[in-house]
């Protein structure tokens, strides 16, 4: 990846504990136009959290985190829609607003930022749709869907602002292989054919196998690598362990 | 932990409760009068907790009025003033028991409901989703829910004040032998509008605290089904100690007015 390249993410010396329990204890990151990081760790390493901070959805206890120019806590929450309008972040479980349809999930950003005609917006939602491979769905209630569906209606939702930016927070957990290589399949068409910046949270090794440019590896609040996954399996220590232990061997 | 530190630890959480609830209680005002409304969305919570909630309202409100007038003819009986059962009646309603009982049983229904569904889309990282999406949960999920307290519960309680009232002549018929008609002059005879709007009045600061500490409770849910729960049942006490500790200063208050 082009050092030239600007960065659109910058993450300073990032501490955030809950209670005594530090979770960040100083991580800094930054990532570059177009580039798709891979934050890998165990369960509980503070992954998601991370990327919460990014999305300004968590305040750091120390620490700075720029995205896109924007220094995301120094931000009133009114401004911070600016950043989350180019921001999207895909939840673990997609998140989807129970007491809406697939289509009114969809719709939600564009009824909330852009002034569309209803039949727009429709039109709209129906091309998201298509494109996450859920045609003919807009009419369903999130609890008909299965998991592997979820997660596609939250990246057609994420889509629908056209991010320059997109959070995916563990996309293939807790779901079947095969719609675990299928919604990994879309994240990466998804880069390829928008040119989005992506950070991606997950334990899942063929996701970074897949989409990861770097990967960073989260142990301890810190981060113990940042680099290709080959060199991460080259090395000494836990994160060779981890890679390992998920299949991958440089 | 010391005995001292855990004291600490208390206190120091009972305080932060009520700065969030405070915090939360400005910007709901803020947002309370500053447009945009959804109103379609206003309209549906007024459905989901005035219109289902008014069964509720009028059982208690009735079965009220009738024991009332029970107890209160047998009171009265010994000074031989049966016939001012209406005054007593009427004036007990809609002062005080009408609000009251009608914001303690249906803001313990609606407060539990606000609560439980604004708690299960915190812990399912929907109201994340929310702000993530550009959106602000206080003015999407708290303010229609608001404006249908404030709408609804007034409402509510003008049925529990008819219904009452209606459950006092039932009795006053049936068992004390006055006719509706003398009843109801009665019961008109020292009401004023006053009286209503004391009784009115105290329903609308009950509407804000029961949706203020519903929404704060659901908001601030942590940790999954458990923790909705216990959010809940934090709901449905603190709604019942409010209405209770409010209720004396609101009566105070009107009194002095």
């Amino acid at each position: 990846m082009s050092e030239e390249r600007p960065v659109v993410v910058s993450v300073r010396d990032l501490h955030k504990a809950f209670g005594r329990h530090e979770v960040l204890a100083g991580v800094s990151l930054d990532v570059r136009h177009g580039e798709t990081v891979v934050v890998l760790g165990g369960s509980g390493e503070g992954k998601s959290v991370l990327l919460k901070h990014i999305n300004g959805l968590l305040r750091p206890d120390v620490g700075e985190v720029e995205v896109l120019g924007y220094p995301v806590w120094s931000l009133p929450e009114d401004e911070l829609v600016e950043v989350r309008r180019r921001v999207s972040y895909i939840f673990q479980q997609g998140a989807l607003f129970d007491s809406l349809s697939v289509g009114e999930n969809v719709a939600f950003p564009l009824r909330e930022h852009m002034r569309l005609s209803e039949a727009e917006t429709d039109e709209r939602v129906e091309t998201l749709l298509r494109r996450v491979g859920l045609a003919g769905t807009r009419d369903l209630a999130p609890s008909e869907l299965s998991g592997g569906m979820r997660k596609r209606v939250a990246v057609a939702r994420g889509l629908a602002m056209e991010p320059e930016v997109i959070l995916y927070d563990e996309p293939t957990a807790g779901l079947d292989p095969l719609t675990g290589v299928a919604v990994t399949a879309l994240i990466k068409e998804v880069t390829e054919t928008t040119g989005a910046t992506s950070l991606v949270v997950t334990h899942d090794l063929a996701v970074a196998r897949e989409l990861a440019d770097r990967v960073v590896f989260l142990k301890d609040g810190q981060f113990r690598f940042i680099g290709s996954l080959a060199q991460a399996a080259r090395q000494g220590g836990p994160v060779a362990e981890f890679v390992r232990a998920g299949g991958f061997h440089a | 932990m010391s005995i001292l530190g855990q004291l600490y630890d208390r206190t120091w959480r009972r305080v932060r409760h009520l700065g969030g609830v405070a915090l939360l209680g400005e910007r709901v005002v803020v947002r309370l009068v500053t447009p945009p409304w959804d109103g379609r969305e206003i309209v549906r919570q007024i459905e989901v907790m005035g219109v289902r909630s008014t069964n509720l309202a009028a059982v208690i409100a009735l079965f009220t009025g009738m024991v009332m007038a029970l107890q209160t003819a047998y009171a009265l009986a010994a000074f031989g003033a049966k016939l001012y059962i209406g005054e007593v009646i009427g004036l007990s309603l809609v002062r005080e028991l009408g609000p009251v009982l009608t914001a303690l049983m249906v803001g313990g229904r609606v407060g539990a409901g606000i609560t439980a569904e604004l708690g299960s889309m915190t812990v399912s990282e929907q109201v994340d989703a929310m702000r993530s999406l550009g959106a602000d949960p206080v003015r999407k999920l708290v303010v229609p829910r608001m404006w249908a307290l404030l709408i609804g519960l007034p409402l509510l309680v003008v049925l529990a004040d008819v219904t009452g009232i209606i459950g006092g002549m039932l009795i006053s018929t049936w068992e004390l032998g006055l006719t509706p008609r003398f009843y109801f002059s009665h019961v008109l005879r020292l009401m004023g509008y006053s009286d209503l709007f004391s009784g009115l009045g105290k329903s609308v600061f009950f509407a804000f605290v029961i949706g203020l500490i519903a929404s704060y409770n659901g908001l601030s849910a942590q940790g999954g089904a458990d923790g909705v729960g216990r959010a809940t049942t934090d709901t449905v006490v603190a709604v019942a100690i409010s209405v209770l500790v409010l209720d004396f200063f609101l009566t105070k208050m009107f009194l002095a007015l």
